[in-house]
């Protein structure tokens, strides 16, 4: 990619982020959004947020699919998997041959070259010395993150770190937990009702974790409140099957 | 998993319950003998502010035990009676649209919490709200196969499968949670194994038997 369209890219992507930042942002939906940005940029086929949560376990909370083997790849890295070590490390973990990693993680090199993924990025989310979780990227050709690529990613999961922050950023420590705790809750929410459209229409649940965002977007909501809004039937799920299916 | 609560809030003691494997209400820690017995008491009437709370997912605050009427939770109030407790209140256990238990908190000077330490309360009750359900699971361990380590309850195939039997029972995430963990436990199966078959549509739970 040339540098010219690279820089085009980057600055769309903080702009459409920045316009995320309002007043009523959704941390899930920002995440999303960000997610999917950084893997268009740095060219990779998929990609996935975890977050750490009050037990120190890490989470998947916005992924480029809803699919489940993707889900669990993730989850894998989480496990026995290079997001352990980004996390730890507090730095970019790029493993440019999956393959070639040998019997480091077994179970995540094996599971990750069965559906086709031949290298890894894993960046961490931090905040003033304190790692919130980390960005796994995947890409189907082998090659490790440049120097510059690495830059990238780390400036655009800074933007994530500050979006978690966000809303009022004075009780530090208090926030940030109650923050990570809100994307972990809301991301269950978002499971539930994925699971109310799965069995009430014909949607997949990819479809349906993509027509709760649209719906939200459409309406000016929240995806947590779009959620509950479907558990709890005070939204109909006919009016969110009209709204339409995007991609 | 009590300290967050002795430790930041002004309170005496502190107890959690949650639905178990079986999908009943069961005792999962207590921090003295008086919160034990208040746990205790609420199991074998039924009733009181920590069964409310799971039931309807709302806090109940009763900052006065000797002044307040206790006329939803009678024979409790009764029993409240013989204890040094001055104040009582229930903080539900919140996954997403489901109240998976309450975590109860009491003090032996009457006052009620802070608006400040009620969010307080429920930060620290919704940060071990995970936890305490893989506790429960635990405890439960030998009625199914070994939970995933990965963070069962947070699994997505458990919550999609919650969302699922809402539509197939027509009811609330609370009790579709409930009736999922009740059957995983009969049928001597992992949580998140039965999930897996109502995802993967192996299960309904509206053509399940009683």
């Amino acid at each position: 990619m040339s540098n010219a369209s690279r820089e085009a890219q980057l600055s769309a992507a903080f702009v459409k982020l920045a316009d995320t930042l309002t007043a009523d942002f959704d941390v899930v939906d920002l995440l999303h959004t960000l997610v999917e940005e950084c893997a268009t940029i740095l060219d990779t086929e998929a990609g996935g947020i975890m977050l750490l949560d009050a037990a120190g376990d890490l989470h998947l909370v916005a992924s480029t699919s809803e699919e489940a083997s993707l889900v669990e790849i993730m989850q894998l890295t989480a496990g026995a998997g290079p997001c352990v070590d980004a996390f730890a490390s507090g730095t970019t973990v790029t493993v440019g041959d999956i393959e070639a990693s040998g019997s480091r993680w077994p179970a995540f090199r094996d599971e990750a070259l069965k559906h086709g993924f031949k290298s890894v990025h894993s960046t961490p989310l931090r905040l003033r010395g304190r790692v919130l979780g980390a960005m796994n990227l995947f890409s189907i050709r082998v090659g490790e993150l440049n120097p510059a690529d690495i830059v990238v990613a780390q400036a655009l999961a800074d933007v994530a770190s500050i979006g978690i922050l966000h809303e009022r950023s004075t009780r530090e420590k208090e926030i940030v937990s109650e923050q990570l705790r809100y994307a972990l809750d809301t991301r269950i929410l978002v499971e539930q009702a994925k699971g109310v459209l799965f069995e009430s229409t014909p949607m997949t649940m990819h479809e349906s974790f993509g027509s709760l965002r649209t719906y939200a977007r459409d309406h000016g909501m929240t995806l947590r409140i779009v959620a509950s809004g479907i558990i709890d039937r005070s939204i109909g799920v006919d009016d969110l099957v009209r709204a339409g299916v995007p991609k | 998993m009590l300290v967050p609560f002795l430790t930041a809030l002004p309170i005496t003691g502190a107890f959690i319950s949650v639905s178990d494997a079986s999908g009943r209400q069961s005792s999962l820690c207590s921090s003295d003998p008086v919160a034990a017995r208040l746990d205790e008491l609420q199991f074998e009437l039924g009733e009181g502010p920590q069964r409310e709370a799971t039931r309807t997912g709302a806090a109940v605050l009763i900052a006065d035990v000797a002044e307040s009427s206790h006329a939803r939770w009678p024979i409790f109030g009764m029993a409240l009676r013989e204890l040094d407790v001055a104040a009582l209140f229930a903080i539900p256990l919140v996954l997403g649209a489901v109240t998976v238990g309450a975590v109860g908190l009491y003090r032996s000077i009457p006052g009620n919490l802070t608006d400040q330490e009620l969010s307080t309360a429920t930060a620290a009750a919704s940060a071990i709200a995970s936890v305490a359900v893989r506790h429960a699971l635990a405890a439960a361990g030998e009625y199914g196969a070994p939970e995933s380590s990965a963070a069962p309850a947070m699994r997505r195939e458990i919550h999609q499968a919650t969302g699922m039997i809402v539509v197939q029972l027509e009811t609330t995430a609370t009790i579709a949670y409930s009736r999922l963990f009740a059957h995983a436990f009969g049928s001597a199966r992992s949580v998140h194994d039965v999930a897996h078959d109502v995802v993967s549509r192996r299960l309904n739970f509206e053509t399940l038997p009683e």
